[in-house]
């Protein structure tokens, strides 16, 4: 135990040494998890008080939503812990170090395990408290009924946590004696997308609106009735629902004998996983140091050949060396995958749109929705800019001083990713903007409307993008596409969101003016005039601060940093 | 032609580098040397363009870095300690990506570029993406970049980190050849046997202020030294300033 502490120590110790201690951005952090955490507790209890006023069936229901609860949080567990453990176990960067060092690789396992359990877990299990908690309030009879069921519901969860880390350890194990580490991070990370494209798709073609239709009532009662048909006892989250739901409605020997069930496979979890890492570990790591070589070659295909660029030669440069970086890059895939997940998804939920049956005159809501649309669609940018622009300074990680030694200024830089990533993104918006308005029918005045909008609003999305990416750049990411979770890229999308909403808010009050005296078939009086003009004036303006303002600070952060 | 007046870089209290001044002549090769944290990669950094200095100024053939670094910067060869480069680009793309940004003729640049790879060894690997490059061979080309676009500068931080005996050895020849070319090399290293074999004049940096400089004879002459041996001078040097600091700190208290 001793060298699994030592060798958890630098983990600690580097935690404790921390000087960058940011307040603002601990302040800002704390108060949207607090935020979060608050409102999942509050709808959690708003829905089981709900539950308890329907006879019969509440129970049913609240039981039925811990089930489901509780095989979510699992069934995240297992897909973190996949993620964190192949980092930890396989691609660490002082893996090296610490097998150089005389120690038995059960024990390096075993303290690596500490950490995947510990990193892939906390916030799920933070986040899934609020939702016990609620079930303890509205379940439990008096003070110590409540803190005893709080007790048992979080070692269940803790439990459920130890466990899906340890299978996913073994399953990590396993599958890196057959494929590279590189490879299975990829295809998780792509199964777990794909999981969720399904998971929604699945909910959209159930149609929940059909639930507030009477007609459908019956079907539903048929559905509640299968509600509750058991789950399969073998599972984890069975014995962890078996046991919370005993504790709640005070039934000792169900909870103990579940409980117990729990506890003794999380036991034999671990027993097995340190068996199975003393066997085939450092096997493993021994395989994924020595299958860097890339399986495909990549082909001459002459984009770097002279003479055929009709761009500056920098931003050729850096045009290519982006593009190439990204396709070849097997983790960046899953961004492109997850970018059509997100415009199909876009584009599906216009389709299905009812606008027959809506109760408001359809050409005028066909118009308002396509005005608000606008925003939707810069919101849809601002996730894309996220992922793809915000990082783009960042990503270019330790060889950073290439950039910095040659003689291209650092303005420049900035300037030539800022137009790398506009063009695509601004054609991808304006390919957006079309579909959803030609699935929408709308007038011509409002495509022209949507399409010059956002022909100003996508430059200062990707200023944004490019310059906060500047100014809080992470060179030293295994990942930089994951900064868009760090506070720059938190930051980033409270100010892209502002922006979007107050373009949309100036242009409003005109947009209705203009669209009423057309469908009125009245003229514009010249008080109109002035406003289309002044709020028009005033997105210009905006959107010029937009573009040059976040640039020049990302520049002069990034200028001073290095 | 290297001129570095007055340099000056802190890190909070730290001062890294304290007034430093010193120049380089054409076709010099100056070695820098000193401890550990002497502030060595600091001076080169600020060389490079890579960091300001807080105050003083570096001037590379007469250009300000400070008020043109774009021009400065294309006369230098930039060659750092540790080789991160673009690991998802082969060699030669590495290669044309360097000499698009240093502006390098488009015509002969393929000729350029294999005469290169072949003089660092690397033609056979020119394809070959540089994440499968050994450490080595991620120096030799980014030594084969630094080169690409004739500078008349080169800024080293530790040459041979890395480099195979052959490749020190064709290293050592091809600076050579250069210097006495006109191009001008500033050194930073640790191996001092690579200093005394290589370099024209040395400086020695310790507590970020520069101790001592001149030719090997003449930091004996400093040093009071009788053996022909660089370490020993280098001791003697950097034991006899930590000695006067600690006497000094020893009086003030």
């Amino acid at each position: 135990m001793g060298t699994i502490r030592t060798l958890l120590s630098p983990r600690i110790l580097s935690i404790r040494n921390k000087s960058d201690i940011n307040l603002l951005r601990i302040l800002v952090f704390g108060l949207l998890g607090i935020a979060f955490w608050g409102g999942l507790f509050g709808i959690s209890y708003r829905l089981l008080i709900y539950f308890q006023s329907i006879e019969e069936l509440g129970d049913i229901l609240a039981w039925k939503l811990l089930s489901m609860v509780l095989i979510i949080c699992f069934a995240l567990l297992i897909f973190s812990s996949l993620l964190t453990a192949l980092s930890k176990l396989y691609l660490s960067k002082d893996l090296q170090l610490v097998h150089s060092m005389p120690i038995s690789s059960y024990k390096i396992f075993t303290a690596r395990w500490i950490e995947t359990a510990l990193d892939s877990s906390w916030m799920i299990i933070v986040y899934t408290l609020p939702v016990l908690i609620a079930y303890g309030i509205v379940y439990s009879a008096g003070a110590a009924d409540f803190i005893y069921g709080l007790l048992v519901m979080g070692a269940a969860l803790v439990l459920l946590s130890l466990l899906a880390s340890l299978l996913s350890a073994i399953a990590v194990m396993m599958a890196v004696m057959a494929i590279p580490p590189g490879r299975i991070k990829t295809i998780f990370v792509f199964l777990g997308l794909l999981l969720f494209i399904l998971l929604y798709f699945a909910f959209r073609l159930i149609r929940p609106e059909r639930l507030v239709d009477p007609e459908a009532f019956s079907t539903v009662m048929i559905y509640l009735k299968l509600l509750e048909t058991p789950s399969s006892p073998f599972l984890p989250t069975t014995w962890a629902f078996n046991a919370i739901r005993a504790v709640l409605t005070k039934t000792l020997g169900a909870s103990l004998l579940n409980g117990g069930l729990l506890l003794f496979s999380t036991g034999v979890a671990i027993f097995v996983a340190i068996i199975i890492a003393d066997v085939v570990y450092f096997k493993g790591v021994s395989k994924s140091q020595t299958a860097r070589q890339p399986l495909r070659k990549p082909k001459d295909d002459g984009f770097y050949r002279p003479g055929r660029s009709i761009l500056p030669r920098p931003v050729a440069a850096y045009l290519a060396k982006e593009c190439k970086t990204f396709f070849r890059d097997q983790t960046q895939w899953s961004q492109i995958f997850l970018i059509l997940a997100l415009i199909v998804i876009y584009l599906y939920n216009f389709k299905v749109l009812p606008l027959e049956r809506a109760p408001i005159k359809t050409v005028y809501l066909q118009n308002l929705l396509s005005f608000l649309n606008m925003g939707l669609a810069a919101l849809v940018l601002t996730a894309i800019t996220a992922r793809f622009a915000f990082p783009a300074v960042s990503i270019e990680g330790e060889a950073f001083w290439i950039v910095r030694s040659s003689p291209i200024s650092l303005k420049s830089f900035l300037w030539i990713k800022f137009f790398i990533y506009l063009i695509p993104l601004l054609i991808l918006t304006e390919l957006l903007i079309v579909a959803t308005n030609l699935l929408l029918a709308v007038t011509p005045f409002m495509m022209a409307l949507s399409l010059a909008t956002i022909l100003f609003v996508v430059p200062a999305v990707v200023s944004l993008g490019i310059g906060l990416g500047a100014a809080f750049p992470d060179f030293n990411s295994e990942n930089p596409a994951q900064s868009v979770t760090s506070f720059g890229g938190l930051i980033f999308m409270f100010i892209s969101a502002g922006y979007i909403m107050a373009v949309v808010v100036i242009e409003a009050g005109p947009v209705y003016r203009v669209f009423m005296a057309g469908v009125l078939g009245n003229g514009l009086r010249a008080t109109d005039w002035l406003w289309i003009f002044v709020s028009f004036g005033s997105i210009l303006l905006l959107t010029a601060a937009a573009i040059f303002y976040p640039m020049k600070y990302g520049h002069d952060r990034l200028a001073r940093a290095s | 032609m290297i001129e570095l007046k007055n340099l000056t870089k802190r890190y909070g209290r730290t001062v890294a580098v304290d007034r430093l001044s010193l120049s380089v002549a054409k076709g010099i090769i100056f070695g820098f040397i000193g401890p550990n944290g002497a502030g060595k990669t600091t001076t080169i950094k600020m060389m490079g363009g890579l960091i300001a200095p807080d105050s003083g100024r570096v001037e590379i053939n007469g250009i300000n870095m400070g008020r043109f670094p774009e021009k400065a910067k294309q006369i230098i060869g930039f060659i750092p300690d540790r080789p991160y480069l673009y690991e998802k680009l082969t060699g030669m793309e590495f290669l044309k990506f360097t000499a698009d940004l240093y502006g390098v003729d488009q015509e002969s640049f393929s000729d350029t570029a294999h005469a290169m790879l072949e003089r660092f060894s690397l033609l056979d690997w020119k394809n070959e993406l540089i994440e499968a490059y050994s450490h080595g061979m991620k120096q030799r080309l980014i030594m084969a970049a630094a080169i690409l676009h004739d500078p008349t500068v080169i800024i080293v931080d530790e040459p041979m980190v890395g480099l195979d005996p052959a490749g020190i050895r064709m290293v050592k020849k091809l600076f050579q050849k250069l210097a006495a070319e006109g191009v001008s090399f500033f050194i930073s290293t640790h191996t001092l046997s690579i200093a005394q074999d290589l370099c024209d004049r040395i400086g020695i940096i310790h507590n970020g202020r520069l101790i001592a400089t001149g030719t090997l004879d003449d930091l004996k002459i400093q040093a009071n030294a009788s053996e022909d041996d660089l370490e020993a001078v280098f001791l003697k040097i950097t034991q006899e300033e930590q000695l006067g600091a600690q006497y000094s700190q020893i009086s003030k208290d």
